[in-house]
């Protein structure tokens, strides 16, 4: 996998993607209530280094989200992890999918 | 057995002190049945029984027996000295017996805990000991401690941070200070590296501060370009000889000599994460780098858009042949992510990868983590066995790791600039140690004596180590054990004299013939050739003295003793020991 901060700057350009702050533990995989076990510290990882392809690979799980924010709500880190799930789904909307901010 | 020749036995009155160490000792030695049969030597005219012979009220009552029986020589059967025989010297010097008739025999670590699953034979061994220990106690005579005078000046050799703060600390208590500093400047390692964690204040600026500080004072003479060549004399008043820069040898006489002589950046070897490609640097390297030119981060001549840094090169590395790199380097951790922040506080647009092995920053510095994540670092962890490899090709530099969040997955990164965060490396300082003699760990190291309780002090009587020059330390730890260190030497030379052991070696003159055989085993220098009548024989210092008894195995007449540890003393110990019961 090539590090590409193209993506990682495009995504993080507004200021509510903090995914850096992460710091690994998996809280969030171990209370998502949906068991989205690729959210968010593997996706915010893969955003980190600029892999798109896998971005899109796991763009069901993004998706899939309820923004419940569970997992925010416990995050040592202090991520807010539904606003960035909301940054990707923005990505994924204009870039991807060609869709125009209304 | 032959009875050995004896000389004609004075009578003693010595006192005996079982102690059980609350079941420690009594569980498996049968404390009772060793008072018994040692009660029976017709030097010993009390003995006791105690459940804890240190505590108050057991010295309490030794105090009493000590003074109503009029006892000249006191035996406790106890734990090991290194534990309470200080103890039990003060017990025995506040009840009027002279500290150095006490003797304590270790009946615990050497019977009782070493010996458990036979309680017939610790207590048989026991009281061997103690049989040893009252024929030990029927050859002491009094000693009196060796009151020196003590010269009120300090040699601090190195100027760098904790140097510079250790003169300044020693000055406000009214000592001279000798600052000697080997290179052409003062202020060391700090000085070189711009700002500096967590005050933001730069290294610079901090040590300029010290620097004009210690020029203002009359009491602090600072040497640069100088080195120490020559140390003799003993804790109190060394002698020592400087070489200055002009090649000339100035001579001081010193109380106390501290050792700030820091450390040196590790230098990787060419091609060790790629050290010597056009890109690569260590942290000090960029640390210089920014701290002459702020605000533009350019590598010769290009913008630097990427940087990679790689931790703990040259720290925690496996065990090795010689010096040992096993140490991590506690400021390095702290250090880069208060860089990476800076950086990126001056180039936002700047991306920074830290492939790091454990993240280390300890204590309040956890924000400058915290701050290095906020400002836009990535962090990707690697493993010992997989370090990243550094190389260049036709595109530039790259860098390939294997993430460990990824389950090991291969990661390339093109940075645009490398930096290898080193750590803290000892330095040879060879002629230094061949001077002072001090103890060196396996790190390289200069080595305290007790981690925890005496972080300061050397084996060396009078000789103080402070700053990096004993082991990684950031500035503020650098700062306070040189803070400790000055108040450790103005507990030394404040009194105005100091007190020495006085189990030192003695020369009997009427059997010394002067062979030269002690002079050459002695490594303090404390043996001369003196005129006794009409015959050349050896003798002592007593303030050089350590003690130590190289000379007395050395002496081929059997001229030299150790006070305390008399020829006749350990004879009739080894016969205590081995006599056989009637």
């Amino acid at each position: 996998m090539k590090v590409d901060t193209r993506l990682l700057d495009r995504v993080s350009s507004g200021p509510e993607f903090d995914a850096k702050l992460c710091l690994n533990c998996g809280t969030c995989t171990a209370l998502c209530p949906l068991g989205l076990e690729i959210l968010p510290r593997k996706i915010f990882h893969h955003v980190l280094l600029g892999d798109k392809e896998r971005l899109l690979a796991e763009e069901n799980a993004i998706f899939s989200c309820l923004l419940c924010r569970m997992c925010e709500v416990n995050c040592p880190g202090g991520v807010h992890i539904a606003e960035n799930v909301r940054a990707l789904r923005v990505y994924l909307n204009e870039e991807i999918h060609g869709l125009a901010e209304v | 057995m032959t009875e050995p020749e004896q000389a004609p036995k004075v009578p003693r009155r010595i006192g005996v002190v079982v102690c059980q160490c609350g079941g420690n000792i009594s569980d498996y030695v049968d404390t009772e049945k060793v008072r018994a049969e040692i009660a029976k030597d017709p030097d010993v005219v009390s003995s006791r029984v105690e459940m804890f012979a240190c505590s108050d009220a057991a010295q309490q009552a030794s105090v009493q027996e000590i003074r109503e029986k009029k006892l000249d020589g006191l035996v406790v059967c106890s734990c090991s000295p290194k534990l309470h025989l200080a103890t039990f010297r003060a017990m025995s010097a506040r009840a009027g017996l002279n500290p150095y008739e006490y003797t304590q025999v270790n009946i615990r670590e050497q019977c009782s805990w070493a010996h458990t699953h036979d309680r017939e034979g610790a207590t048989g061994k026991a009281l061997r000991l103690v049989r040893a220990g009252v024929a030990h106690t029927e050859g002491t005579e009094p000693l009196q401690r060796i009151r020196v005078e003590t010269i009120p000046q300090v040699l601090v050799i190195g100027a760098g941070v904790a140097g510079l703060r250790l003169a300044l600390a020693l000055s406000d208590m009214g000592l001279s200070v000798h600052l000697v500093e080997k290179s052409d400047h003062a202020g060391g390692n700090v000085a070189r590296w711009g700002t500096l964690f967590p005050s933001d204040r730069s290294g610079e600026e901090v040590t300029g501060q010290l620097i004009e500080e210690v020029r203002g004072r009359q009491n602090i003479q600072l040497y640069l370009r100088s080195e120490l060549v020559e140390k003799s004399g003993r804790v109190g008043a060394f002698s020592v000889r400087i070489r200055t820069g002009t090649g000339d040898t100035i001579p001081l006489t010193v109380g106390a000599i501290v050792v700030a002589t820091g450390f040196e950046p590790y230098q990787p070897a060419q091609g060790e994460f790629g050290y010597g490609l056009e890109g690569v640097v260590t942290l000090p390297e960029l640390k210089e780098m920014l701290a002459k030119e702020p605000r533009s981060l350019t590598y010769h001549g290009k913008e630097v858009r990427t940087i990679v840094y790689v931790y703990c090169v040259g720290s925690r590395l496996p065990e090795g042949e010689g010096v040992q790199r096993t140490y991590c380097s506690r400021y390095c951790c702290s250090a880069t992510s208060h860089v990476s922040t800076t950086l990126n506080s001056v180039h936002p647009e700047l991306h920074q990868f830290h492939l790091f092995r454990d993240i280390r920053t300890y204590g309040r510095y956890e924000s400058l983590y915290e701050g290095a994540r906020r400002a836009g670092s990535v962090f990707l962890r690697y493993g010992e066995e997989d370090p990243p490899e550094v190389s260049r090709d036709d595109q530039g530099l790259l860098v390939r790791l294997k993430d460990r969040l990824m389950a090991g997955e291969p990661v390339e990164i093109r940075p645009d600039l490398v930096v290898l965060v080193t750590g803290m490396a000892p330095r040879p300082n060879e002629e230094l140690n061949r001077v002072l003699k001090l103890p060196i760990g396996t790190d390289g190291f200069y080595r305290e004596i007790h981690v925890k309780l005496r972080p300061v002090e050397t084996v060396v009587d009078g000789v103080f180590i402070v700053g990096t020059a004993q082991g990684p330390k950031n500035v503020a730890e650098s700062v306070a054990s040189s803070l400790a260190a000055g108040s450790k030497t103005g507990a030394l030379l404040l009194r105005g004299h100091v007190e020495l052991d006085p189990q030192v070696a003695r020369v009997d003159p009427t059997l010394c013939t002067w062979c030269g055989e002690c002079q050459a085993a002695c490594p303090y220098g404390a043996i001369d050739r003196v005129l006794y009548g009409d015959k050349e024989v050896a003798q002592v210092s007593p303030v050089l003295c350590k003690g130590e008894g190289g000379c007395v195995s050395a002496c081929p007449k059997q001229a030299v003793s150790v006070l305390g540890y008399t020829h006749s003393q350990i004879t009739a110990m080894i016969d205590a020991l081995a006599r056989e019961e009637a």
